[in-house]
């Protein structure tokens, strides 16, 4: 299981994290060294066209952007540690 | 550096894809053997904190962003298999519940992040103690080189794939420099993130001797 002080630390990220992902990163403008590269190659990014999910870059349909970046740090966080529980339990049972 | 969907040709979705499954079947079979078995508890806590760090997007002046991917440290800390297995399900929750990198890419995300960078900071760390013993300045250079290593490598390995997958010519010609020289640059701040965290988790005698273990290199580390 969790300990105490990863969930803290977890919880304190995600809470944060609006910050970065949504308040700094609007702010100077978010530009990876990849969509350099693909905007001197020409290269397209179809995601919109393709998407499937309410959750497009960590948003949630309704809700301001920050609020939506938080509740997406906390359903990302319960997929993830539930994928990795299976993993573990998958892998722990197998020899 | 998540490709998105619209940025790879078919070729090179088809080779991604081949060597990310080919990988990934091989770590699951080896952690099945019982290859790093004992650190299995720690993938489910680290793939989640490896997430929710790739959320912060740090600005850097001049206007580009960088977040910490994390292939390096998972690859330090539980070894190559379950470094790989620890990405993957990262990337997989990322693409499939927030469409953070493209389904058509994820072959090349798990290339990129979960295969080239978790192995070249492994290698480079278990090499940097092989030189340099045990001590904790050995680990500090290991892991910040591993890290910055690990990701400098994968944002070429990324410059080859979307050049391959251009329609211009020179393709390679623009991608790779454009992606090498970036990720060298903000690498030193994974290289830091790395070693800072490789450090601080040095005094949990659990983790990081079962790393040194896993490595064969060291089996006495000084805290």
């Amino acid at each position: 299981m969790l300990s105490r002080k990863a969930v803290i630390t977890i919880v304190a990220l995600i809470i944060i994290s609006p910050l970065f992902g949504v308040i700094l990163a609007d702010a100077v403008g978010y530009h990876e060294p990849l969509d350099v590269a693909a905007e001197k190659l020409g290269l397209k990014d179809v995601t919109d066209k393709l998407n499937w999910t309410p959750f497009l870059d960590y948003s949630v349909p309704g809700l301001p952007a920050t609020i939506g970046y938080i509740i997406s740090g906390f359903i990302g966080v319960a997929a993830v540690l539930g994928l990795g529980y299976l993993i573990k339990a998958v892998l722990g049972r197998k020899s | 550096m998540h490709i998105p969907d619209g940025f790879l040709d078919l070729p090179v979705i088809v080779v991604t894809y081949a060597v990310a499954v080919t990988w990934l079947a091989y770590s699951f079979y080896k952690v099945g053997k019982g290859v790093g078995k004992d650190k299995l508890s720690m993938v489910p806590v680290l793939a989640a904190g490896i997430f929710v760090a790739q959320m912060l997007n740090w600005p850097i002046p001049g206007g580009t962003s960088l977040h910490f991917v994390g292939g390096a440290l998972a690859g330090v800390l539980l070894g190559p298999y379950l470094g790989s297995i620890v990405i993957f399900i990262v990337l997989l929750v990322q693409c499939l519940i927030f469409h953070d990198g493209g389904i058509t890419a994820l072959g090349a995300n798990v290339l990129n992040m979960g295969i080239v960078d978790v192995l070249v900071g492994y290698a480079t760390y278990v090499l940097a103690l092989k030189l340099l013993g045990p001590e904790r300045r050995a680990r500090l250079i290991g892991a910040f080189v591993g890290g910055w290593l690990g990701i400098t490598l994968a944002g070429i390995v990324c410059g080859l794939e979307i050049g391959y997958s251009s329609a211009c010519p020179f393709g390679i010609a623009i991608s790779v420099p454009v992606m090498g020289a970036w990720h060298a640059a903000l690498g030193v701040i994974e290289g830091f993130i790395t070693a800072f965290v490789i450090d601080y988790l040095r005094v949990r005698a659990d983790i990081i001797p079962q790393a040194d273990l896993l490595s064969g290199v060291v089996r006495n580390a000084k805290p």
